[in-house]
């Protein structure tokens, strides 16, 4: 019966309007539709009050997991830090010299300006390094785990290397 | 010479009583080996009682008798223990897809996961993360269901008044395109490993339902390649990506979500021009 009248309702289609049967014999046999089923799938699911499944708390850490949310925590603190200064420079009344000599009459000894300059750099060149990782993977290298690890590492490394050799400087 | 014909000859008179007698003697004395009790934490969640809270119970199994996968511990647990205790399996080699959970912070099958023999620490069972529970280590998969029906899972074609008449060729080269993406059993090890999946898991599709998507797209038999594509066209279905790689980490079968959606990025990129060269 079913069969009879899916049959039916096929032809029906086809009968109508001929020009968009390609179209329409793609869509006609199905029962329900995806869309259906996942409105289904969350009305039910909050009916029901069912628990969600623990995630971040429960999953283990891996290095590029870390890595990943890295990045992104330093591209927003840097897009922040740079808003931040342009938007200081356009507030604040002094000029920059003005307010980078009263850091330097502060006198807080080369251990704090170097950690300073450390947080400053690290972020800048991790984030850079991570990036160019990134493009090499949008080209779709580099996928295989042992990869990701050691493009990891050397990102680690090199950003580490630099950020020291910048807050020497 | 001569006396392994005679022992081949004393046994020969031997009868079958008089073999277990000796077979028994045999394992008596034997010392009896040490039990190794293994911890087991596993998430409980009854939706039957009114007002329950998921926790987590542990259960002591001794590891001398039992098999070597978790799973073997599972069915042991809720043989011997606990029929209470509910879980999803079937096949017990890693085919079926069925007994994907969160095993020591990592997704796997759990016929495919080795018991860690080191019984001073406790093997943790969870649900696959961030999913709806419907009790105990079954999650709600409708939903991932309903995301790869979405993204048309058979071989479609422009022209199908053909279809049925024969068979659709595909040279060696093209069909090898498919290996390490047709072996997929869906079991949402690598969706539910996956952060972007767990934060937007109603918009984007997730690593398991791209990569055949991906399978779809360059099938050398389908004729909707640029269709599926602009069906991807969205902030969310595709792009919610952002290569963390915990799909490929954690995939059982040892297949690679991560590369495939990379794949699907750079057709993305140029397909609109193919489709105006080609036209």
């Amino acid at each position: 019966m079913a069969l009879l009248l899916r049959t039916l309702g096929r032809q029906g289609v086809c009968l109508s309007r001929p020009h968009y049967r390609v179209l329409y014999s793609h869509a006609a046999p199905m029962g329900t539709t995806a869309k259906e089923e996942m409105n289904k799938f969350w009305a039910k699911n909050s009916r029901l009050n069912r628990p969600m499944s623990p995630h971040i708390t429960v999953y283990k850490w891996s290095i590029p997991m870390m890595m990943s949310i890295t990045h992104r925590g330093t591209g927003l603190g840097l897009s922040g830090a740079i808003s931040a200064f342009a938007m200081a420079a356009l507030v604040l009344p002094g000029s920059y010299t003005h307010y980078l000599d009263l850091i330097h009459s502060l006198s807080v000894g080369p251990l704090l300006i170097g950690l300073a300059k450390f947080g400053i750099a690290f972020p800048l060149s991790y984030h850079t390094y991570n990036g160019i990782r990134h493009l090499y993977w949008d080209l779709g290298k580099g996928f295989k785990i042992p990869e990701v690890y050691r493009t990891g590492y050397t990102v680690i490394g090199l950003s580490a290397i630099t950020s020291i050799a910048l807050a020497l400087m | 010479m001569s006396v392994f014909c005679l022992s081949r000859s004393m046994i020969g008179f031997r009868n079958s009583g008089m073999m277990v007698m000796v077979r028994y003697a045999q394992t008596a004395v034997a010392p009896a080996p040490e039990p190794r009790m293994k911890k087991f934490q596993i998430y409980r969640w009854d939706p039957d009682t009114p007002g329950d809270k998921p926790r987590m119970q542990t259960y002591e199994v001794d590891l001398n008798n039992c098999g070597p996968m978790v799973l073997d511990a599972l069915i042991k647990i809720k043989n011997e223990i606990d029929p209470t205790l509910t879980f999803r399996r079937s096949c017990r080699e890693g085919i079926c897809g069925s007994c994907a959970m969160n095993i020591n912070g990592g997704n796997t099958l759990a016929c495919l996961n080795k018991i860690d023999a080191n019984t001073s620490k406790p093997t943790k069972i969870y649900p696959l993360p961030h999913m709806y529970v419907v009790k105990d280590l079954v999650p709600d998969m409708s939903n991932f269901y309903a995301q790869y029906k979405s993204i048309e899972p058979y071989l479609k074609k422009k022209d199908e008044s053909q279809e049925g008449k024969k068979q659709y060729f595909q040279s060696v080269e093209d069909r090898q395109k498919l290996d390490g993406l047709y072996e997929c059993i869906l079991c949402a090890c690598c969706s539910t490993s996956c952060p972007s999946y767990w934060w937007n898991g109603d918009k984007y599709l997730g690593p398991a339902v791209l990569m055949q998507a991906y399978r779809w797209m360059i099938d050398s038999r389908d004729e909707f390649t640029e269709e599926r594509l602009s069906k991807l066209q969205d902030p969310f279905s595709l792009y919610r990506c952002h290569t963390i790689m915990n799909c490929t980490k954690t995939c059982p079968k040892g297949l690679n979500p991560g590369k495939a959606i990379a794949e699907i990025k750079k057709m993305m990129a140029t397909y609109k021009e193919r489709k105006a060269a080609s036209a």
